[in-house]
């Protein structure tokens, strides 16, 4: 009976077990009201019929009384008819077992089974009695009460056996989406809940559960590549500083080289842990730090100040910084991790591309920094957004390889998301921020 | 100078002190924040310098407890490793400048004599005088021994805060902070630009430099001589 364990079938037997007890308990009660309203109607059949002999009684007199009796009695209908005189002495009709000088209605217990009676006294002393059988009163009443019970057993059964077959369908769904659950479990994060096609509410908590482990698969990756490139990334600085630091104390001691050396030691510390705070902005910036403290913002004027800093040192490196920007765009954000990532975009244009940077800011807001230098290979341009990915041409130009990571950090903090398209050979980084951020400058204070 | 600094870490701490002493300043040490806020409410200082994280209260609940009291003395709070988002948090907790840690001495050395020498009402002034430079700030212009010189928005940003504390080395991270509310280190030498670009519009005439390089710490806005 391991499918009474499932949820359907005890709901099925549940309700019908309710419904049988419920119709049964119904039954009696139902029996005695059909058989009372049934006995009424015919109590009213007896009292009519009464009247219409009454009525010959008083038209016809004695002798016309009778001869109707011997009509009722030669017909053999369900009405029966009896006249008594005052003696007791059967003067027409027939009715067996009918008590003598009887008023009003009695229901006796007959040699043909249960029977109703109504007696009437007529002036002169004669007893009119009219009866009919309770049998059919009986057997209708019955027939009456038994209908639902009957029904509910016939539901009942029929519940259970659809939810046998529903306990089966769930039990089958359900094994897929725990089996893949335990895969996942035992570390497989590749692996997805099998969906029906059915749409119904199983497929559509399918398709979140499939969303969420896409999620946790891209995290955990993440993380794991993340894990590895501070490994390897921060592991080179500090092996140097290590070997630099033990020769140095096997040399003998000269202070002008001692100092040399422990500059060159600060310096090479100075980078791990710029490195290091780096990746730890990324990280707040990624698990949402810093929105408690968003505000209405002018992006356009922000980026206009920004670029206006930027211009000064593109023309000292050589380079023109291009300006489009439509005024008074408004955002919901953080202005310093704004900056920040206009900044790393042209600082990334400055190191690592060749001519003109132009920068644009759009309706949207769409902020777009486009250069003009060799470009990024297709296959590599979602790389160059992770943490610590360098293209080989730029291993030795200036930054941590974190520029970018931290860019597409804040522009997903902000609801936005950052993407990188070839611009006439070079490169063009746009940032489509979110609508829902954005705040027409009227609700700025 | 009187300072006062509140820090659990004792390595920190007696980094600071030693260094703060032997720059000439008086140094009280606080290693709980309980004991930080008794000394910060009951004694005088120029400067305190405190860790946000501390034992007790921490940096925050003390500098709102100096506020509420009325004390006005220039506070530096002291930050961990990349929290830069916290900066906003502690400006408006009433802290006057932010660090985070670790830290180049020559930076905290530069940040506490900015604090403590303060100008008294910054606001009100109308012009700023070096020597024989003189910055309009209504008329956002600037004089050098009566010459005009011709500066770009950002140029002036940057001379005016430098004018602001003249004498004084300003490290390339306060600029940074203070003049464009940079909060990180862009990877390109945007401040050594710019500076470069003041001096050469400041010396246009053959004038004596103004602004001094200070190898490994800033600049320094001067008079010369």
């Amino acid at each position: 009976m391991r499918w009474l364990r499932s949820f359907a079938p005890r709901v099925a037997l549940l309700v019908g077990g309710v419904v049988l007890v419920a119709s049964v308990g119904g039954a009696g009660w139902g029996w005695l009201r059909a058989q009372d309203a049934l006995r009424r109607q015919l109590d009213l059949v007896l009292a009519t019929d009464a009247e219409g002999l009454l009525r010959d009684y008083e038209t016809y007199g004695l002798r016309g009384l009778a001869e109707a009796a011997t009509i009722y009695a030669r017909r053999q209908g369900p009405l029966r008819v009896l006249l008594l005189a005052p003696d007791g002495r059967p003067i027409a009709g027939r009715l067996p077992g009918a008590p003598a000088r009887l008023r009003g209605f009695v229901t006796l217990e007959g040699e043909e089974g249960r029977q109703r009676l109504l007696g009437a006294l007529l002036p002169d002393g004669t007893n009119l009695l009219v009866g009919a059988s309770l049998v059919p009163v009986d057997r209708a009443a019955a027939a009456l009460a038994w209908t639902p019970p009957v029904a509910a057993a016939i539901a009942a059964t029929l519940a259970l056996v659809l939810g046998f077959l529903a306990a089966r369908r769930l039990e089958a769904r359900l094994a897929g989406i725990s089996g893949a659950a335990q895969a996942v479990m035992a570390g497989d994060l590749t692996q997805r809940l099998p969906q029906s096609g059915a749409g119904d509410e199983f497929d559509r908590l399918a398709v979140t559960i499939n969303a969420m482990l896409a999620r946790i698969e891209t995290l955990v990756a993440e993380l794991r590549q993340v894990t590895d490139d501070i490994a390897h990334d921060l592991r080179s600085p500090l092996s140097r500083l290590r070997q630099r630091l033990e020769a140095a104390l096997a040399a003998p001691r000269d202070a002008a080289a001692d100092s040399a050396t422990l500059e060159a030691a600060i310096a090479e510390l100075d980078e791990t842990l710029a490195t290091f705070a780096a990746l730890m902005r990324i990280a707040r910036a990624e698990a949402g730090a810093g929105r408690e403290s968003f505000a209405a913002l002018d992006l356009s004027a922000l980026v206009a100040d920004t670029c206006e800093i930027y211009a000064g040192v593109a023309e000292e490196a050589g380079r023109v910084l291009e300006t489009r920007i439509a005024p008074g765009l408004f955002l919901v954000g953080s202005p310093a991790l704004l900056r920040q990532a206009l900044a790393n975009l042209l600082d990334n244009a400055l190191n690592h591309a060749e001519g003109r940077i132009t920068v644009a800011l759009e309706a949207g807001p769409v902020l777009s920094v486009s250069d003009e230098g060799p470009g990024i290979p297709e296959a590599e341009r979602d790389k160059v957004l992770r943490r610590f990915y360098r293209l080989d041409r730029s291993r030795n130009a200036p930054g941590t390889g974190l520029g970018l990571a931290m860019v597409a950090a804040i522009a997903r903090l902000h609801g936005g998301r950052i993407g990188l398209e070839g611009a006439g050979g070079g490169t063009r980084f746009i940032i489509r921020f979110a609508a829902a951020g954005v705040n027409t400058p009227e609700k700025v204070r | 100078m009187r300072i006062l600094v509140i820090e659990d870490d004792a390595a920190t701490a007696d980094y600071i002190a030693k260094g703060l002493g032997e720059e000439g300043h008086v140094v009280d040490l606080a290693r709980t924040g309980k004991d930080g806020l008794f000394l910060a409410l009951n004694e005088s200082f120029d400067v305190i310098v405190t860790d946000r994280m501390l034992p007790g209260p921490d940096g925050l609940a003390i500098l709102r407890a100096l506020r509420a009291s009325g004390i006005a003395t220039p506070v530096l709070v002291l930050t961990a490793l990349g929290e830069v988002d916290r900066r906003v948090e502690g400006l408006e907790a009433g802290a006057d400048d932010y660090l985070a840690k670790p830290f180049a001495f020559a930076e905290l050395r530069a940040r506490v004599r900015a604090l403590a020498r303060r100008p008294a009402g910054p606001a009100e002034a109308t012009e700023l005088v070096v020597g024989d430079l003189r910055l309009d700030l209504l008329r956002r212009a600037v004089t050098r021994a009566g010459r005009a010189v011709e500066l770009l928005p950002t140029e002036f940003r940057l001379l005016e805060y430098m004018m602001r504390h003249p004498g004084q080395v300003l490290t390339r991270t306060m600029l940074l902070e203070k003049v464009w509310d940079f909060s990180f280190d862009p990877t390109t030498n945007v401040i050594d630009v710019h500076v470069s670009r003041l001096r050469r519009k400041l010396e246009a005439a053959g004038e004596a430099p103004m602004i001094r390089t200070v190898r490994g710490a800033g600049y320094i806005l001067a008079p010369p001589g």
